[in-house]
């Protein structure tokens, strides 16, 4: 993608989203979140935060990790390879769009 | 969005987690308990004492680990951080341990060299401040790293405190307790506030 600011429109929408930015925020800068974490982190309704992950889940950005922590089932979240991957590319081209916009 | 904007929320999520006072009560226990053996050891002169604050810190990872459970995790949620961020805090906590051993052998070396007589009067005579300005730094060093402010402040308060034993003969020990009580309250009035402000969470 060149600094052409019409190259907005190939951002990747599915990040592009604020909601869903937020999400990719905070779960990138760790290994792995719960679902409470993150509603409690985000300050978002359970109804908002599980549509917009059902979204990122299926864009294969974010995974559902199930596991035991002291034999009780706990779920967390977490960025897959191809979600980091789409978040770095997400950055660099929104970096690049206002580059080329600088006066 | 730029790297800044991300260490930030990092920060935040780390701050975020241990909102809960509890590191605090951690810190200030094993003040405490080192001053204590200081007293029991001028009191009783009973220097096995020295073993509690030797072992805390061992015993302290499992008892932790438990109270997180019971009392963060169901309240806020879980959260498992990268290895980058605990190894910032071991680099810190092993070039701590580090420069106190230099130190302590520069200072040993220091004594048995006429030409640095005069520094080694400079350090005894200035003692507490340097043992204050050390704890601020520590403290400063750690509270950057992981973005608890209020560890600037437990630092500071132990500089004022130590610089104070410069102009004033109070023991050593009783400063100790003092900064330790200090930062228990501080903890236990977080953790008071945690629980009030997250109730206990029905779901997973």
């Amino acid at each position: 993608m060149s600094n052409d600011p019409s190259n907005i429109r190939n951002l990747d929408r599915t990040i592009h989203e604020p909601t869903r930015l937020m999400i990719m925020s905070q779960l990138y800068v760790v290994e792995s979140a719960d679902f409470l974490f993150l509603q409690n982190q985000l300050k978002m309704t359970p109804g908002n935060l599980s549509s917009h992950l059902t979204k990122l889940e299926d864009a294969g950005y974010v995974e559902i990790v199930k596991e035991f922590i002291d034999r009780k089932p706990h779920t967390a979240l977490r960025v897959t390879k191809k979600g980091k991957q789409a978040f770095k590319d997400y950055r660099k081209n929104l970096k690049q769009i206002f580059n080329g916009t600088q006066k | 969005m730029n790297n800044v904007n991300l260490k930030e929320i990092e920060k935040r999520t780390f701050v975020s987690y241990h909102q809960d006072g509890l590191i605090d009560i951690f810190i200030g226990t094993y003040i405490l308990l080192f001053a204590a053996a200081i007293l029991v050891n001028d009191i009783l002169d009973l220097s096995t004492w020295f073993i509690i604050p030797a072992i805390f810190p061992a015993l302290m990872v499992p008892i932790w680990i438990a109270l997180k459970k019971r009392i963060t995790i169901p309240r806020i949620g879980y959260v498992k951080f990268k290895a980058t961020g605990a190894n910032k805090l071991t680099i810190i906590f092993i070039g701590t341990l580090v420069m106190g051993v230099f130190t302590f052998f520069l200072f040993a070396f220091a004594s048995t060299q006429s030409w640095a007589l005069e520094l080694r009067t400079i350090i005894t005579q200035n003692g507490m401040l340097f043992i204050g300005l050390g704890a601020f730094i520590i403290s400063s060093l750690f509270g950057y790293t992981i973005g608890l402010k209020r560890l600037y402040g437990y630092g500071l308060l132990a500089l004022a405190l130590f610089g104070l034993l410069q102009f004033i003969v109070f023991p050593f020990e009783y400063i100790l307790l003092a900064i330790g009580l200090a930062i228990i309250t501080c903890g236990v009035s977080l953790l008071t506030r945690f629980v009030k402000k997250y109730p206990i969470s029905s779901g997973e």
